[in-house]
């Protein structure tokens, strides 16, 4: 589904990703970890297209997306939330997920400022999807409360709904669990499992190592803007050179 | 009630001329609705997060592409009007997509910097604009007859206070509409976190370039009308205090709501007229006027009956708690 080939990034003579190569196949939920700085939050904002790639190539369903904006990465299916909070602040619930819903049922823009008929339908679609996406998550109660006033777990969902409004094929996510109490985590882990259920490719950022493990077939280990382990959870977990990039104990000469 | 209130301001509008007395205060309702439809342009360009300080420029080309297609090309007013609006959406369109690549603060500085372009540009191609002299005897509108019943020939102010009164209101149902929208809605979106709004698949740069060149259409009708009712028109006739008072409108009525420019520019610009002291140290009241508001009211004159409301039920408790 997503092949990378080769990326990297370069900030001056730092090297945030080198040549990394991966492959993420159309169904499964694969997990990225790193000890912090890996760089893997600079790897989502190339494959977003936040960054423009140094050198490599971004292929998603066959077309090359390398360096291309986000918004048109967004509308070919491949939908990123952010480190921390991100939602329109000034909006409520319900309107941030409204809002979101731009890609698709498309409406013409010149459409809505005359209100034809046609544009109220698809007015009416958009409310109706965005209730059943809030649904989904869970915040369906919250629709109209103000989003600067949610709790911070109910942020971090809310982010999620956003992204989902988009209507990802594949989803990255990026330190969803931050900042959560245990059942906002085991809700959030239950809430990946159905958005993957509905056959949503997942790719998770995530410092929270048991989650990462019971969530993930598949983990994708950086270190210093390199891959250094591929694999099953354990055979991640057994992995030596993994163990020496955490607790540290001469990884810079390794 | 908002649309009863509306249509009774509206009504009063329709009637005013008949008392006003004499064709200076006629005069000053002319202005003062081109300065509404002025504030709450720039506030459709503000609602994406951009302040555009170009709206005197664009209030030139306007002006000069009116006169200068009516005197040069013998196109008729009406046809020229819509025309110079256009234009200079186009011109903002144009220079749009360079221009928002900076924000915030560079962004207005550019069109700061775009505005003394188009000053300098009508001073020195004086073989079409004549220079910094200017372009006098710009004709009147063509006359029209409305239903066989309403004639106006635009010989009196009069006549031009409809004209300005049916493209207010023209202008602010484009806006009002625009603003209720999902263009309005992306755009306030793109202003509170442009970089979520462009991972949910929105074009933010079309639609910052969007709001500009939608937001600047309105200054280029605006200066078409403008010059072929003074009849003249000259480089700094719209210069950099002029887009400054624009701002002071939106800024002090609040530009959080639709109402705020309107009422802004409307009480501003009556205000300095009905006291001739306050119209000499203009400049002086209006900035005393900003830093106040700014201090005490910073939702604008729109958020006053909150500021109230607010005020009143902690006073009774404050009396309940002595």
């Amino acid at each position: 589904m997503l092949e990378i080939e080769g990326l990297s990034k370069f900030f001056g003579g730092l090297e945030a990703v080198s040549s990394v190569d991966m492959r993420v196949n159309a169904g499964e939920k694969l997990g990225l970890i790193g000890p912090n700085g890996a760089g893997k939050t600079t790897f989502f904002n190339l494959v977003s297209g936040t960054l423009k790639p140094t050198k490599g190539k971004v292929t998603f369903e066959g077309r090359d997306i390398t360096g291309r904006s986000p918004h048109y990465i967004a509308g070919k299916g491949i939908v990123r939330t952010f480190q921390g909070i991100n939602i329109f602040p000034d909006f409520t619930v319900l309107e941030n997920v409204v809002l979101s819903c731009h890609l698709k049922p498309g409406v013409g823009l010149f459409e809505t400022v005359l209100r034809t008929g046609r544009s109220r339908r698809k007015e009416r679609a958009i409310l109706d999807r965005s209730r059943a996406i809030l649904d989904l998550v869970g915040l369906d109660k919250l629709a109209d409360a103000s989003a600067q006033s949610l709790a911070h777990g109910h942020k971090r969902i809310l982010g999620i709904a956003v992204a989902l409004a988009a209507e990802p094929k594949l989803l990255l996510l990026d330190e969803p669990l931050g900042g959560m109490n245990a059942s906002e985590v085991s809700e959030t882990m239950a809430l990946i499992d159905r958005l993957w259920d509905q056959g949503i490719t997942i790719l998770l950022i995530e410092h929270n190592m048991r989650a990462t493990m019971n969530l993930c077939r598949r983990i994708v280990v950086l270190n210093f803007g390199r891959k250094i382990a591929e694999g099953t959870p354990d055979e991640i977990k057994a992995n030596p050179d993994v163990i020496r990039a955490y607790l540290g104990a001469g990884a810079h000469a390794a | 009630m908002k649309r009863s209130l509306v249509g009774a301001t509206i009504v009063c509008l329709i009637f005013l001329p008949v008392f006003l007395s004499g064709p200076y205060y006629t005069h000053v309702f002319i202005l003062t609705m081109v300065n509404i439809v002025l504030a709450a342009s720039l506030r459709l360009i503000n609602l994406s997060g951009q302040m555009s300080l170009a709206h005197g420029g664009m209030m030139t080309i306007g002006a000069y592409t009116s006169a200068l297609l009516v005197m040069k090309a013998g196109l008729s007013f009406w046809a020229a009007m819509p025309i110079s609006g256009l234009a200079t959406a186009l011109v903002a369109y144009i220079i749009g997509y360079p221009f928002v690549r900076l924000k915030g603060i560079y962004f207005s500085i550019v069109t700061i910097f775009f505005s003394e372009v188009v000053v300098l540009t009508a001073q020195q191609w004086q073989s079409l604009t004549q220079g910094a002299a200017g372009i006098f005897g710009i004709p009147r509108p063509d006359p029209v007859s409305l239903f066989g019943i309403l004639h106006a020939d635009f010989s009196s102010k009069v006549d031009f206070y409809y004209l300005a009164l049916v493209l207010m209101l023209l202008c602010l149902l484009i806006l009002y509409a625009v603003e209720k929208s999902r263009i309005g809605m992306i755009l306030r979106g793109v202003q509170q976190a442009d970089s979520l709004a462009e991972s949910v698949g929105i074009d933010t740069t079309g639609f910052k370039v969007l709001a500009f060149s939608v937001g600047s259409f309105f200054p280029g009708v605006l200066g078409a009308f403008y010059s072929h009712y003074i009849s003249a028109i000259n480089p700094d006739a719209f210069a950099f205090l002029f887009t400054i008072y624009i701002l002071i409108y939106m800024t002090v009525g609040g530009d959080g709501r639709f109402l705020g420019p309107i009422l802004g520019a409307a009480v501003l610009t009556i205000l300095p007229e009905v006291s001739r002291p306050l119209k000499a140290f203009e400049p002086f009241v209006f900035a005393a006027v900003l830093i106040a508001v700014i201090f005490f009211v910073p939702e604008g004159m729109v958020g006053l009956p909150k500021m109230l409301k607010r005020a009143k039920p902690s006073s009774k408790e404050g009396a309940a708690h002595a």
